[in-house]
Parts: structure tokens; sequence; C-alpha cells
């Protein structure tokens, strides 16, 4: 469904991705782990023609997304629910959700928009007690499942998250990560990206480790969460000889 | 076509996502190794090529070939792309010269190549309802236990690789009931041969053979299916790095499907490195996609294949090769394990304290176990009035052979030959 060949973004003369390759299957339900600063958030920017220009190719569905903007974006069906939810915090759970589904009122779609608000409700029975309260007064978990309904609200075939479990305590992450296999059950594919390598692997199909801007594992998921270097890296100490740890 | 239950995601992937695939786990392969193993880097560096070159398969052909020096330069672990703390297997192969080969392994690495053999055994049809019988030469232990693995995953009935003699491993295949064996073809015709004498032919519970280590031509093939009543199964592997049934057959016998979700496969022309034209009889050349702890790139293999071209009626996906006789390098496989030259010249020297003018070597007959022959040409150097003491020295330089090599190794004494150092392999007379 999302391929990507070789892409490679700069901010100013830094290279924040050096050559990515990834692909998202129909269905699939992908991780993306890496560091702070290893390209993460650079990537989905660019699948969402946020990015000022990327070199390599981006095709989704089979078609490029080279000088897509962000609105044509939406319309093709990717949706991003971005890093640090970026609600709108003076409207209403209501609002927000409404936002989420713009393109749709200008086709007037407005039979579909009552019917997935009510699906977002189902997913979130939370969000419909709060659906008149500002979304600024929500707690950081309920912000979290605003920002996924809202993305929902445009029907995408693919959802992209960024970092959706940061700031988050434990069991909200496991609730809202047991959503996006919910999600991915109904038949929604799904990108996340994640710095908590361990609640993410654990839910993904496949996976891959950005490092510097570049993909240095990639693999079933399940693998990778065997993995002694990803372990190392994001879940606890590293070796710094090649014998450390042997007698 | 397999039944469902067998059929793999990755054998019947679409091509084209398969591809996606290999560019992704080829760049982040590269992308480690270079990272993390010296001699990549070094040898990138030097070819003013970086991982980043590549942006599509084909921009493989940039980089650098590995060749099996490399690895004999860089024992034991100068290769090793992980710590040693994640190393849960060390393989010990023949090595080129003075040192062996050492491969390591991670936990993940042995899940693979578990799978790797699974399937190519599950290619065969082999079940849960098997007893499987794995006998190869000391050369091919390691392969014994990656075989082990794959067949205990389907869980097979598995009669390990041990050290018996040939008549013990005859009295197992008949009196266990085993149902598929997993050997060379030189081993099996012994074998099968010698239960044929015996009379216990027909009383045998034996269906399936695996042959695995060296090409097999078709006439001896059909033989050893022909008389025994036996299906036989083709798997390719490296002997010394990483292992086998790299290639498998399928039920359609066309060729043998790569392992294309953990290789990336070139056939190349020996002589210029360059791709050869698809269909064309060339060196295969292969750059490990999955292996964590000791990754390869663009390893040199020394086997002649051709490409099998088309899609095959089993419906698998896999590129299909056809593994021709003979190699490219100054090699002979035999009973599965791959002899050289220099590893033969190195060892006899060691023994005898100097190299012999004149060393032929020869792939031994049927009374010679079909194992190594090394030809002596008596000459001054060599020459003593004490026969018995020129025998015990022949006897010491076979005894280290062996015990290197492992297979049998005979040294005889012969007139003085013409030296070639280059080619000193003959057909014995």
């Amino acid at each position: 469904m999302l391929r990507m060949r070789n892409v490679k973004c700069f901010y100013g003369k830094i290279m924040a991705l050096a050559g990515v390759s990834l692909s998202v299957d129909e269905g699939e339900l992908v991780a993306l782990i890496g560091a702070n600063g290893s390209g993460k958030s650079t990537l989905m920017q660019a699948v969402c023609g946020l990015s000022q220009g990327f070199s390599g190719e981006i095709e989704f569905q089979g078609a490029s997304l080279r000088k897509s903007r962000p609105q044509d974006v939406v319309a093709r069906g990717i949706a991003l629910v971005p890093e640090g939810r970026l609600l709108f915090p003076p409207l209403s759970v209501m609002d927000n959700l409404r936002l989420g589904a713009y393109l749709r009122y200008r086709k007037r779609d407005y039979m579909g928009i009552g019917m997935d608000i009510e699906r977002v409700f189902a997913l979130f029975p939370v969000l419909k007690e709060r659906a008149n309260q500002p979304s600024g007064t929500l707690s950081g978990g309920e912000q979290q499942m605003l920002a996924i309904g809202r993305a929902l609200m445009a029907r995408p075939r693919l959802l992209l998250l960024d970092e959706p479990s940061i700031g988050l305590a434990p069991l909200l992450v496991r609730k809202i990560f047991e959503t996006l296999k919910e999600l991915q059950a109904q038949g929604l594919t799904l990108l996340l990206v994640e710095q908590n390598a361990q609640a993410a692997l654990s839910i993904a199909d496949r996976g891959y480790v950005l490092e510097n801007g570049k993909v240095v594992l990639a693999g079933e998921a399940g693998r990778l969460l065997l993995d002694q270097e990803v372990k190392r890296a994001y879940l606890g100490k590293d070796y710094s000889e090649f014998t450390e740890g042997r007698a | 076509m397999d039944s469902a239950p067998e059929r793999r995601k990755a054998d019947f992937m679409p091509v084209e996502v398969r591809t996606q695939r290999q560019l992704e786990l080829l760049q982040a392969s590269l992308n480690r190794a270079c990272k993390t193993v010296d001699y990549y880097a070094r040898k990138f560096t030097a070819a003013c090529v970086s991982p980043g070159d590549v942006a599509g398969l084909s921009d493989l052909s940039r980089l650098p070939f590995t060749v099996r020096r490399d690895l004999a330069e860089h024992y034991p672990y100068g290769l090793f792309a992980v710590p040693l703390r994640d190393i849960v297997r060390i393989h010990t192969a023949p090595g080129m010269g003075a040192n062996p080969t050492v491969t390591g392994y991670t936990k993940n690495d042995l899940l693979s190549w578990r799978e790797i053999t699974a399937r190519a055994l599950s290619a065969a049809g082999l079940t849960a309802n098997d007893i499987v019988q794995i006998f190869l030469d000391p050369g091919l232990a390691n392969w014994g236990r990656d075989y082990k693995d794959g067949a205990e995953f389907l869980e097979a009935s598995v009669i390990p690789l041990t050290a018996l003699a040939m008549e013990k491993q005859i009295s197992v295949l008949r009196d266990y009931r085993v149902t598929a064996l997993i050997t060379c073809a030189s081993l099996a015709e012994r074998m099968l041969s010698a239960l044929r004498a015996s009379g216990a032919g027909p009383d045998l519970a034996l269906k399936t053979l695996i042959l695995v280590g060296e090409p097999v031509p078709p006439e001896d093939r059909a033989r050893l299916s022909g008389e025994n009543g036996l299906s036989t199964w083709i798997h390719y592997g490296l002997s010394e790095v990483p292992g086998p049934a790299i290639a498998f057959e399928c039920p359609a016998h066309q060729g043998m499907h790569l392992a294309e979700d953990h290789f990336y496969a070139e056939v190349v022309d020996p002589e210029t490195g360059e791709p050869v034209k698809a269909g064309d009889p060339g060196e295969l050349c292969l750059t490990t996609l999955t292996t964590r702890a000791f990754p390869l790139v663009r390893f040199r293999t020394g086997d002649r294949v051709r490409e099998v071209p088309g899609a095959c009626s089993c419906g698998r996906t896999f590129k299909r090769i056809e593994w021709l006789s003979g190699r490219t390098d100054h090699s002979v496989i035999l009973r599965g394990v791959k002899v050289s030259r220099e590893q033969v010249f190195f060892h006899m020297e060691r023994a005898l304290g100097f190299l012999p003018k004149g060393l032929r070597l020869a792939k031994g007959r049927q009374a010679d176990d079909d194992g190594l022959v090394v030809l002596v040409g008596v000459d001054d150097d060599l020459f003593s009035d004490e026969i018995k003491e020129l025998e015990s020295v022949m006897r010491k330089a076979a005894a280290v052979l062996r015990q290197e090599l492992g297979i049998p190794v005979k040294v005889r004494l012969t007139e003085a030959m013409e030296e070639n150092r280059d080619d000193p392999w003959i057909a014995e007379t």
C-alpha cells in the first residue's frame, strides 16, 4: 500500500533521512522505532506532504506522493495522528472530530460524518462523555484518543501515528495500543512510529529500526523483539566492547 | 501446488513485493555491516562506495566482492557484526589455510536457519510422520545441526548426525525404519548399494532422499531414485557459511528455489565479475539479507549455477537455479565438502615440514571411500631408504588432512610427477 524507496530528506545541510526504504502492505500494522533524532517524524512528514521536499520515491497505492499537498494526501486516504496530538484546545471534542472530517464536509457527506462520530465514540466511550468539553481540558490519554478519533474522521485507508504513547501512563498506552489492534482487525492499515519499542513491536506485524536517518534493522516484529541489539538500544544498556559480557 | 498449510507467505509472495522487501533488508544489512564490521567499512571506503549508494538491487554490483580468503584473514571474530555476548552458537568449518572458518549465530539467526531448513524439508514432503536420519561427514557437521533443528521443527523423529561407521549407519537406516535420509549423493550411493547387496533393499521404509553438498548429475540421480524406488530432492548450501538449504527443490523438480527472503543472489562471470545474461551459467554470489551475526556482502561461492527462467508450476515465486558441476575456483567437492588446493598444500607442508614437489590431488574412487587422494611423487627430498619411515610420514599427513577436512583422505607415494601448483587436480587412473 505504502512504498518508500531511498527517501532522503535534508534540514539545511543535515541529512535527516539518508536513503530510507520501507513498505506497509494492506492490512498490516508496521512499527517504525528509533531514538530521538533518528528521523522518524521527518519520515512521517515526508509521507504527509509536510516536508519541504525529499528525494527518492514515496508511493501510495501505486501512485507517487511527490509534490502532494497535505490536503491531497488526506484525500488520497492517509491520515496522521501527529506527535504531541496537536488538538485545537479551545474547541470541544465534537468540534475537533468534525475538523478531522473537513474534506468530507466539502463533499456534504453529513450522514457519513455522523455515523463515523458514533463509531469513534464506540471506540473511545469517554469521548462521548466529554463531547462538549474543550479538548484542552482532557487528560493526556483522552487527548490521545481524540487525536486518533480525529484522524479516523478522515476515513483513512492508512493511519500514521507519531509517538502516540508519549507522556502516557503504561495502562493508557496499553489501552491505546489495544485500540490500534482493533482498528487493524477492522481492516485499517497502520504505520506506528514509536520510541517505545517494546510496546510497538508487541502489537506490530513487522518493524523497522531507524538510526541516524538509516534503517539498520527490518523484519518481523516478533523477531525484532527478540533481537539483543534492539533490547539493548531501546530497553537497556549497550555493550561498548566486542567481548564485554563474556568471561 | 503444495497443500495450503504448507504454503508459506514468503515463498509465494508477489515478485514486486519481494523486490521491495529485499531492497529494504539489503539496505538495512549494508548499513549495519558498514557500522559494525571494520572490514566492510574499510572495503567500501576503499572502493569509494557506501551503503547509501545502493538505491536499487542492481546497485549492489557497485560494491566489492567478499571471497573465502577474507574469511580466513579475519579469524576468528573479525567479521562478526554483533558483540560476542549476542552469539549463541559458534561454528567451525575447514578454512583455506592455517585457520578454520569461524561463523557465529545469534538466537534470531538460529531461528532463521531452523525455518530455512524446515521449509526446504517441508517442500520435499517431510512431515511429523517421518523418521529422518542425517548422515554426513564431519566436514559438514554444521549442516547436521541445522538439518536436525529444521526436521525437529517439523516434529519429525530425527536421528542426528553421529560419529557412527558406515555399517552402523546402514543398520540404523534399516532397523529404525528411517523414511527420509539426508546425505550427500556419494554417501547415499554407498549406503544403498550395501543395502541392496545385503538383500535388505525391499524391506526398507526409506522413501525420501535429500541430497546435499554437491551437484548431482541427472544420471546419478536417476540411478539413486530408480534403483531404490525413492523420491530424491537436491538442496544447495554453503559448507562454511552460513548453512544448508539456501536453495531447495519443490515438487516440480525444475531447479532449486533460492531462499530470497534471506539472501540476494547474483550470477556473475567468474573472470570479469560482471553479471551474466539471464539463464547463462556463471558463479553464484550471495548477499545475506537477514543474518545478524555474520553478514556476507557479495560472497563468491565458487559454485557454478544457471538461473532457471520463467515461473515455477508449484506457485513459489522464489527465483530458481540449476546447480552445475565443476567450480569456478581450483577446489573440488568431495562427499559434500569443498576441498581447496590451498588447504591441502598448507596441511601437507605442516605435516611433512616441507611441501613436496609434484604434489597431485585426486577424487578418490569407491575403494578410497570417495574421499581425497593425495599423490606424492617421491623425489630426492622425500626419498628414504626406510620404506616404513616413508609410509609413517604419509600416514601422519593423511591423519592431519582427515582431521582438518573431515572426510576420508589417503596419501599415496608415486613416481615423481610434473608440478602444477595452480591446478594440481587430476583424474586418478
